[in-house]
């Protein structure tokens, strides 16, 4: 009987162990611990341990920057499942996406999702730069954040742009037939800027190619490096907020 | 004698008065809310919320609205009107009425830059609406010159990026002269 309770017991303490190995601190019942929380925690790191109320109020920020964030996280969770049922070739993209839409479990309902928080992404980006400018925000000392944020929405209308063309339909081919014509009215670049966008004259098998490796892969990658970036500075700037 | 000095001394005040103002802090805080608090919980639980209000919309709206996918990309046949992405309508819009060069280079470079100086261009260190009047209403100008531009774009540009008073509502897009 005492074996039986002292294996139960120890066995209580190796998943109590457990438990708390994967927290570093304890339970946020006072203030004292719950700043150590914020301090120590790995998802919680980039807040700052103590804020103003005025700074988070919701009527000053409309959690704009961070639903930006959060629709980016919603679009690299839905996005890889996507890249599971998705060959970049004309050959199989736009059947992929038939299948996407009728066939996969889940399919159509994530790339609905990947399509509309993608749009909701573009305006929430938007947004966010009106309120920063509305409130000021951008002045002494945030004056390069403002422009990181800038290269940020440029980059937002980049991964949307991009990610346009993947299905392969003729919504798709024509719009990026359309936009990529832009870019060759620039002077001296501008049919080169086109060839190198395209890979060829028109578009075709190598500009899907092109389209879905800097959706996937460039683009988000100097999006993140950027976010990290933008995020450190406005906990280094402080918060902007008390308007 | 007497009236000039009080004169002088007055415009000192002035001068001192609105240096005081320009060196103060511009903005008002009400103290009451403004005390310092542990940004855990109650911080990261009002993004918490946000989050969570934001998944339930997405998948609602993915629940009822379904993703355009037309017919399979086809390089010989051209709808009408070939529209770029709705952000880059605007673009297009101008495209259509200024020469190449000027609307679809210059004129975007111009704003990029432009944007990206606005902290160096406005030399006001006021952050109250009511002292940033003019880059209020230059901003809000901009902001609503983009949305007008979006808004013909989508909304009433039809056959041949032609004027169509309500061309999503009553004229299809055609694909070599058939519906799409």
């Amino acid at each position: 009987m005492k074996v039986i309770r002292g294996a139960v017991d120890e066995m209580w303490s190796i998943i109590g162990q457990m438990t708390s190995s994967v927290f570093r601190h304890g339970l946020p019942l006072t203030d004292k611990i719950a700043a150590r929380t914020a301090l120590t925690n790995f998802v919680l790191h980039i807040h700052p341990v103590r804020v103003r109320r005025s700074w988070i109020r919701m009527s000053y920020t409309l959690c704009l920057g961070g639903l930006t964030f959060f629709l980016f996280i919603v679009l690299t969770v839905t996005g890889l499942y996507l890249m599971f049922y998705y060959v970049p070739s004309i050959n199989h993209a736009y059947q992929d996406m038939r299948d996407l839409q009728f066939v996969v479990t889940f399919g159509g309902l994530i790339r609905n999702m990947h399509r509309w928080a993608a749009h909701a992404m573009v305006i929430t980006v938007w947004l966010h730069m009106a309120r920063v400018f509305l409130t000021g925000a951008y002045k002494k000392p945030r004056e390069f954040n403002w422009g990181i944020g800038t290269v940020l929405l440029l980059i937002t209308l980049l991964l949307s742009f991009t990610g346009y063309l993947l299905p392969w339909d003729q919504l798709s081919i024509w719009a990026v037939t359309v936009g990529t014509n832009m870019a060759k009215y620039a002077p001296i670049a501008g049919p080169y800027t086109r060839y190198l966008m395209l890979g060829g004259h028109a578009v075709g098998d190598a500009t899907l190619l092109r389209f879905y490796v800097m959706h996937v892969v460039g683009l988000p990658l100097v999006g993140f490096l950027l976010m990290v970036v933008h995020f450190w500075r406005v906990r280094k700037d402080g918060f902007s907020g008390g308007l | 004698m007497a009236t000039e000095a009080a004169d002088r001394i007055a415009a000192r005040q002035r001068v001192e008065a609105r240096r005081r103002q320009l060196e103060a802090p511009t903005t008002v805080r009400d103290d009451s809310e403004d005390e310092m608090i542990v940004s855990f919980p109650e911080f990261i639980f009002k993004e918490f919320i946000a989050a969570v209000a934001m998944t339930v919309f997405l998948v609602v709206v993915s629940i009822f609205l379904q993703a355009p996918l037309l017919g399979q990309a086809n390089p010989g046949v051209t709808p009408n009107p070939s529209k770029a992405p709705w952000y880059f309508l605007g673009l297009q819009e101008l495209l259509s009425r200024f020469p190449p060069l000027m609307a679809g280079v210059a004129f975007p470079t111009f704003v990029i830059v432009l944007m990206i100086l606005v902290p160096f261009l406005d030399r006001n260190p006021s952050r109250r609406p009511s002292e940033r009047k003019v880059a209020i209403i230059l901003f809000a100008l901009y902001m609503a010159i983009v949305v007008a531009l979006v808004i013909i774009g989508t909304f009433f540009r039809g056959h041949e990026f032609i004027w169509d008073w309500g061309w999503v509502l009553g004229n299809p897009q055609t694909c070599g002269g058939r519906a799409c």
